[in-house]
This record gives structure tokens, C-alpha cells and sequence, in this order.
């Protein structure tokens, strides 16, 4: 959906393969639309939080009709039931339709037995934003994070999401962490099922 | 002949219901998807052998009542579809070629950024798509 990429030329259009459609939008697009959509909810709200929570909001939305858009087209027929199954669906797939790319990594959190992590070097949607310091620790990523909790709440695993910024040694820009948190039936079931 | 089709949602409400026949006995049909859902539910919970039907969509032959044949297909969000049809001699590959093409104008429903998920469907294009899906049922045999 967004790509990056550069159009091959060629010198005859006859040589052109018939296209599928465009299957990538231009990045630009994205972004100016991406700032336009947090200078709305700006206006729109008094303090950090509420901004997060709408960005969420919208990212929900689409969370939910891009897993039925991509079990759609998988055509495997197959239902994901189970934890890891789901987790690597959102850390391949739906991260390779959305961002051209698969995500970085996929880790499971040392403190508590119900919390995942999906980490990133740099966030599609933040390359082009620079929070202010005034804003603390704010994310725009928190749209990410509402896609994620999208996909997994219609998909049967409720879970609460949110997105972190982690200072890495030796890098300028911090790494952008998606926290997974997963509700308690979602455990109990997991262990029911062996 | 397909006399109804049904889409319903995460907790058994119903998202769209269309009867295809000029009879009087649309509620008899939607009387028969409504107790369909319950052999889903237990087709889903309690698989009849654990593997590889676990994780399937397509549902099958979900009961056979009087004159009627009713089929189930679940989506990976639990929402489920249901066809009543009259034929007796129906290919399960036409079924399946039927709910492939109805997952697909499902999707596109869905995808409506006006669309509120869990609410009624109302998208007058998808009836128009759920017309022709059905109305080409059965005609020609391949997909």
C-alpha cells in the first residue's frame, strides 16, 4: 500500500508489462495527509492523551478492515486461533501489505507473561514528524498501535496497544516499540489449548 | 435456487439479510439462518476432528431441513454467512465459488471508511453485487 520505490522506465511502451494497478501510494501523499490528520485532532483536543486516544481511534478502523481485506486475499482459508499464529501474521504480513517491509523484530516481554513486543527502527508514519519537547512523550505512533489492536481485537484477541519510544546506545534516533498487552481470556485460552 | 442469504455479525446480530423469492414466508427463512447459528457455533467451538478443520472457513453442509439446504462460511473476524437453497443437487464447488465471491463483496462493503463495523449493511451497491453473485448461482459451474 505505501511504497517507496522508484518506476522502472522503459524505452518502449509496448515493453511495458500490463499493469495490475498501482498497487503503491506515494509516500509524500501519505505524509501530508498523516500531518494533516494529527493537525486536525490537535485543534480538536486540550491535552496529550485524548490526542492518543484519537489517533488510536483511527488507526482502529483501519486495523479492522485490513484483516478482512487480507484474509480475504490469502486464500488459504484459514483461521488464525492461535497466539503466535496471530503475532506473526501482524508482524509479516500485515506489516508487509501496510509498510513494504516486514517488521523488525518481534519480542516477547521478560516481566509479564501477557505482553509482546514489535519493534522498528523507524516508523513509516513518524519519518516525517519531530515531536516538539513540550509534548513529553507523545507518539504518533499510537496510529500504528491502533491498527494493531485493530487487527488482534477483530481477530478474536483482545488486547490493549501502545507505542513507546526506547533510546538505543550509539543511535540518534530512538527505536520506536509497539507494546502488546494481551487481556486475560486471551491467556486462559491460549492454555486451554494446549 | 438461492432463497436467502444472510450475513451476521460478532455476537449473532444481524448485518444483512435478503430473501431472493416473492413468497410470503420471509420470516420462515430467516427463522431457519437464526437456527443455523446455533450448529455454527457449535461447529466452531467443537471441532469434530482437531487439525486441519480447525482453521477452515468454509463451514459445508450445516443442516438439511424439509426442502431446504443450508451452508456456513466463517470469516477470520467471526462474522458468518448464510445461504438457503432449494436445489437438491448442489456441486460443493459451486458453494464454495459462491461464498468466495461473496467474501469479496463483503470486504468491499466493509472497507467503506462510512461504514460503521457491527452496524447494518446498507450499502446499496452490495445488494446490486449480492444479486448478480446470486443470480448467476448455479448457471455455469465454473468459478
Amino acid at each position: 500500500m505505501i511504497g517507496v520505490g522508484k518506476v522502472k522506465q522503459y524505452t518502449n511502451v509496448l515493453d511495458k508489462p500490463l499493469s495490475k494497478g498501482k498497487q503503491e501510494v506515494s509516500l509524500s501523499a501519505f505524509a501530508f495527509l498523516f500531518s494533516e490528520l494529527v493537525q486536525y485532532n490537535q485543534t480538536q483536543v486540550d491535552n496529550i492523551a485524548e490526542l492518543e486516544r484519537r489517533l488510536e481511534d483511527a488507526g482502529y478502523g483501519v486495523g479492522v478492515r485490513v484483516l478482512e481485506l487480507l484474509c480475504h486475499r490469502d486464500k488459504g482459508n484459514r483461521r488464525e486461533t492461535r497466539l503466535l499464529g496471530i503475532l506473526s501474521f501482524v508482524h509479516s504480513t500485515v506489516w508487509k501489505v501496510l509498510f513494504g517491509k516486514v517488521a523488525d523484530s518481534l519480542e516477547k516481554g521478560t516481566e509479564h507473561e501477557d505482553e509482546y513486543m514489535i519493534s522498528e527502527k523507524e516508523l513509516l508514519v513518524n519519518r516525517f514528524i519531530s515531536i516538539p519537547k513540550d509534548m513529553g512523550t507523545f507518539n504518533c505512533g499510537a496510529f500504528v498501535a491502533g491498527i494493531v489492536r485493530g487487527v488482534l481485537d477483530s481477530a478474536g484477541f483482545p488486547a490493549t496497544v501502545s507505542a513507546h519510544f526506547v533510546p538505543m546506545e550509539g543511535q540518534q534516533r530512538p527505536r520506536t516499540t509497539i507494546l502488546i498487552k494481551f487481556a486475560e481470556e486471551v491467556l486462559t485460552r491460549e492454555a486451554r489449548l494446549g | 435456487m438461492i432463497v436467502c442469504v444472510a450475513v451476521v455479525g460478532l455476537q449473532n446480530n444481524p448485518l444483512y439479510l435478503q430473501s431472493f423469492t416473492e413468497a410470503d414466508d420471509a420470516l420462515k427463512l430467516h427463522y431457519i439462518v437464526h437456527c443455523s447459528l446455533d450448529v455454527i457455533d457449535e461447529r466452531v467451538n467443537n471441532p469434530k476432528k482437531t487439525g486441519s478443520t480447525m482453521n477452515e472457513t468454509f463451514l459445508g453442509l450445516l443442516y438439511p431441513t424439509e426442502n431446504y439446504k443450508v451452508y456456513g462460511y466463517i470469516t477470520n473476524t467471526k462474522v458468518k454467512f448464510v445461504l438457503v437453497t432449494t436445489d437438491l443437487d448442489v456441486k460443493d464447488a459451486d458453494v464454495r465459488s459462491f461464498f468466495r465471491r461473496f467474501h469479496s463483496a463483503y470486504v468491499d462493503a466493509v472497507s467503506n471508511p462510512f461504514h460503521v463495523t457491527g452496524k447494518k449493511i446498507n450499502s446499496v451497491f452490495f445488494a446490486e453485487r449480492v444479486r448478480d453473485i446470486v443470480k448467476s448461482f448455479g448457471t455455469n459451474t465454473t468459478v
